[in-house]
C-alpha cells in the first residue's frame, strides 16, 4: 500500500510539473515521466499487458512523436499569445466548479464496494488473449475494417492529385 | 453477419476495380452489391421475432436491425444513384470514395445490430472515421477542408465522451452486454452513482453524433462545407443509424422506471432546445443547403420524442419518422445538386421560376418540402403524428404543444423554396435533369406519398 501512495504522489507531482513548466518541451518530458508512473500503477493492479502497451505505445511512440512535433513547431513563450484576464478568471471558475463536483461525487460515492473482478488474473497476457480471441473475437476482427478504412482515407487525402480542378 | 461481410467485401472489390482502372464498372457493381446485401438483410426477417444474439452476445440481428439496415442500404442506394459523374468532378480517385462510403455503411449496419457496447463503439468509429475522410475529399476547397477538420476534432471529442460513458456503465454493471446491464439495473437495490454519470456521458456522446442541440454547433458548417452528396449521406443515413443505436441502448438496457425518471427530463430539455434552435435559425437562412442543415437539427428534436415516450411502439415511430425524413431529404438534396451544378449557387433566389421550366423537379421538391414540414397525405405528417401521439400518451403535453408551434415555424421556411419556385418569376433556362436523378426523384416522391396515404404497411412492420 505504501508503494501505491508513493507512486500516486509521484504521478500527481509530475503531472503538476507538466502544467507549471514554462517550456513546452519540458512539459512533454514530464508527461512522459507521468506516463511511466502510470505504467507502474498498471503493474501494481496486475494488468501486465496494459502496462507493456502503455509503456511501448503511449510513452514510447506517441510521446516521442509529440516531442518531435513540438520541436519542429518551435513553440516559445514569446510566440504564445497572452490570454486576457477575463479568460483566466473564467478558467479558474470553471476549474473550481469541476473540482467541487468531483470532490462532491467522490464523497457521495464513499466506500461503495468496488467491483470484484471475476478473475483477478485477467490482466495477464495469456488470459487477456483468451478473452480477446474467444468472447471478444468479433470486435477484434471488425476493428480491421476501421483500420483499413482509416488507411485508405489517409492515402486518399495525402496523395498528390495530378488533376487540377 | 453475412450482410456485414458482403458489404465489406464489396468495398474491397470496388477498391480493386479502381486499381484495374475499371471506372465504368464502379457504380453498377456497387449498386448490384447493395441489392445483394439488401436481399441478405431481408433473409434475416423472423416472423416469430425471437432471434438469438450471435458471437457470444456481440450482435443481435433481429427485426429491428433488419428494418434499420434495410432503410440504410436503400437510402445509400438512392444516394449513390445520384453520384454518377459526381465524384469524377472532384478527383480521379473515384473508387476510393465508393469504398469509404461502403465502409461507413458497414459501421452503420453494426450499430443497427449491436448487442454489446464494444460493438457500438467500434461501429460508431468505423462510421465516423469514414465520414471525416469523405467530408474532406474536396482537397482544394477551403470550406471542405475546414469542415473536415472541424468534424474530426468535434467527432473525436464526442467519441471520447461516449467511450467514457461506456466505461462508467461497465464499471458499475461489470459487463458490456446490453442484457447484462439490464439485469444489473433490475437486480441491484441501489444503483451506483457512476452508472448515472455513464448514462449522461453516453447521451452526450450520442447526441453529438446525431447533432442534437446544444451539441449541434458543428452541424451547419460541416453540412455546408462537405460535398453535397456526402451531406445527403450524413444527414439521412448516419442520423437514422445513430438513432437506431440510441433507441436500442435505451430500450434494452436503460428502460426501467427509476432510470427513466433520471434521463427523461434530460432528453426533454435536449429535444426542446433542438426544436427551438433548429427552427428559429433555419428561418433566417438565405441558402437552401444551410437551411436543410438547420432543419435537420429540428428533426433530431422530433426524433428524440420517441425516446422520451419510450415504449414498444418507439421502434416503429422512429423507423417511420426516419424513413420519411430520409426519403424527403434525398429529394431535397437531389434537387440541390442539380441547381448547384448548373447555377453554381444555392441561395433561394436561384429557385425562382423553376416551376415553369422544370415542372417535374419543382413538383417533387414541393412534395418533399411538404413532407418535411409535416403536411397531411405525406410521410412526414404520419411520422410527426406518431411522435406526438407517443409523447401525449406519456403526458408530455407542454412539450407537444411546443413542438406543434415549432412545426408551424417549420412550414414557413420550408414553403419559402416552394414560393420561390412557383410564384416568383425569373428569366432562366431549363435545367437538365439526368435520368438517374429523375428515377430517384420519382421513386422517392412515390414512396413519400404511399407512406403518407397508407402508412400501415410500414408502421406495423417492427
Amino acid at each position: 500500500m505504501n508503494l501505491f501512495y508513493f507512486i500516486a504522489f509521484l504521478s500527481i507531482f509530475f503531472s503538476l510539473l507538466v502544467i507549471f513548466s514554462k517550456n513546452p518541451v519540458y512539459s512533454v518530458l514530464y508527461l512522459i515521466v507521468t506516463f511511466f508512473t502510470l505504467t507502474i500503477h498498471y503493474i501494481l493492479l496486475n494488468a501486465q499487458f496494459l502496462a507493456i502497451v502503455n509503456f511501448i505505445v503511449y510513452m514510447g511512440a506517441i510521446m516521442v512523436l509529440f516531442l518531435f512535433v513540438l520541436m519542429l513547431l518551435n513553440l516559445n513563450e514569446d510566440s504564445e499569445p497572452m490570454k486576457s484576464n477575463l479568460i483566466k478568471v473564467a478558467g479558474v471558475v470553471a476549474g473550481m466548479c469541476l473540482l467541487v463536483t468531483l470532490v462532491g461525487s467522490f464523497r457521495a460515492l464513499g466506500d461503495s464496494d468496488p467491483l470484484i473482478l471475476k478473475n483477478p488474473e485477467i490482466g495477464l497476457v495469456k488470459n487477456l488473449g483468451k478473452v480477446l480471441f474467444d468472447e471478444f473475437l468479433l470486435p477484434f476482427e471488425i476493428s480491421s475494417i476501421l483500420l483499413l478504412s482509416a488507411m485508405v482515407g489517409a492515402v486518399l487525402l495525402a496523395k498528390k492529385d495530378p488533376k487540377k480542378i | 453477419m453475412d450482410v456485414i461481410i458482403t458489404i465489406s467485401l464489396l468495398a474491397i472489390l470496388v477498391l480493386y476495380l479502381g486499381l484495374f482502372k475499371a471506372a465504368k464498372a464502379l457504380l453498377p457493381v456497387t449498386l448490384v452489391g447493395l441489392l445483394v446485401a439488401l436481399g441478405l438483410t431481408f433473409n434475416h426477417w423472423d416472423l416469430a421475432n425471437n432471434t438469438k444474439s450471435i458471437f457470444s452476445g456481440m450482435l443481435l440481428f433481429n427485426n429491428f436491425s433488419v428494418a434499420f439496415s434495410a432503410l440504410a442500404i436503400i437510402s445509400t442506394f438512392l444516394i449513390l444513384m445520384l453520384s454518377k459523374d459526381y465524384f469524377e468532378r472532384i478527383s480521379a480517385n473515384v473508387a476510393e470514395y465508393y469504398t469509404i462510403i461502403l465502409f461507413a455503411l458497414t459501421g452503420i449496419i453494426i450499430i443497427a445490430s449491436y448487442h454489446n457496447l464494444s460493438m457500438l463503439f467500434i461501429g460508431i468509429e468505423i462510421m465516423s472515421v469514414s465520414l471525416y475522410i469523405l467530408t474532406g475529399i474536396k482537397k482544394r476547397d477551403y470550406a471542405s477542408n475546414e469542415a473536415a477538420l472541424k468534424y474530426f476534432l468535434m467527432g473525436a471529442f464526442s467519441t471520447g465522451f461516449l467511450l467514457f460513458g461506456i466505461t462508467l456503465l461497465y464499471g458499475a454493471s461489470g459487463s458490456f452486454d446490453l442484457t447484462e446491464i439490464r439485469n444489473y439495473v433490475a437486480s441491484s437495490e441501489e444503483i451506483s452513482p457512476i452508472f448515472y454519470a455513464g448514462i449522461l456521458l453516453s447521451i452526450i456522446g450520442l447526441c453529438f453524433k446525431a447533432g442534437a442541440a446544444p451539441f449541434h454547433f458543428w452541424t451547419p458548417d460541416v453540412y455546408e462545407g462537405a460535398p453535397t452528396l456526402i451531406t445527403a449521406f450524413m444527414s439521412t443515413v448516419v442520423k437514422t443509424a445513430v438513432f437506431a443505436a440510441f433507441l436500442r441502448l435505451f430500450y434494452i438496457s436503460l428502460s426501467s422506471v427509476t432510470l427513466q425518471e433520471f434521463w427523461v427530463p434530460v432528453l426533454v430539455v435536449l429535444a426542446s432546445l433542438s426544436l427551438l434552435i433548429g427552427n428559429i435559425t433555419a428561418v433566417y437562412q438565405q441558402h437552401f443547403k444551410r437551411m436543410l442543415a438547420y432543419s435537420s437539427i429540428s428533426h433530431v428534436g422530433y426524433l428524440l420524442f420517441a425516446l422520451i415516450a419510450l415504449s414498444s411502439a418507439s421502434d416503429s415511430a422512429v423507423f417511420l419518422y426516419a424513413a420519411a425524413y430520409t426519403i424527403a431529404s434525398i429529394i431535397a438534396f437531389a434537387a440541390l445538386m442539380v441547381v448547384q451544378k448548373q447555377v453554381g449557387n444555392d441561395s433561394f433566389d436561384n429557385f425562382n421560376g423553376l416551376g415553369r421550366k422544370n415542372p417535374l423537379l419543382a413538383l417533387t421538391l414541393t412534395i418533399s418540402m411538404l413532407s418535411l414540414a409535416g403536411i397531411p397525405l405525406t410521410a412526414g405528417f404520419i411520422g410527426k403524428f406518431m411522435m406526438f401521439t407517443g409523447a401525449l400518451s406519456t403526458y408530455h403535453t407542454a412539450l407537444t404543444v411546443f413542438a406543434v408551434l415549432n412545426a408551424i415555424v417549420g412550414v414557413f421556411y420550408y414553403l419559402r423554396v416552394v414560393v420561390a419556385m412557383y410564384f416568383k418569376d425569373a428569366e432562366r433556362n431549363e435545367l437538365a435533369v439526368p435520368v438517374y436523378f429523375k428515377i430517384v426523384l420519382v421513386v422517392s416522391t412515390l414512396a413519400t406519398i404511399i407512406i403518407g396515404v397508407y402508412p400501415g404497411f410500414i408502421a406495423d412492420l417492427i
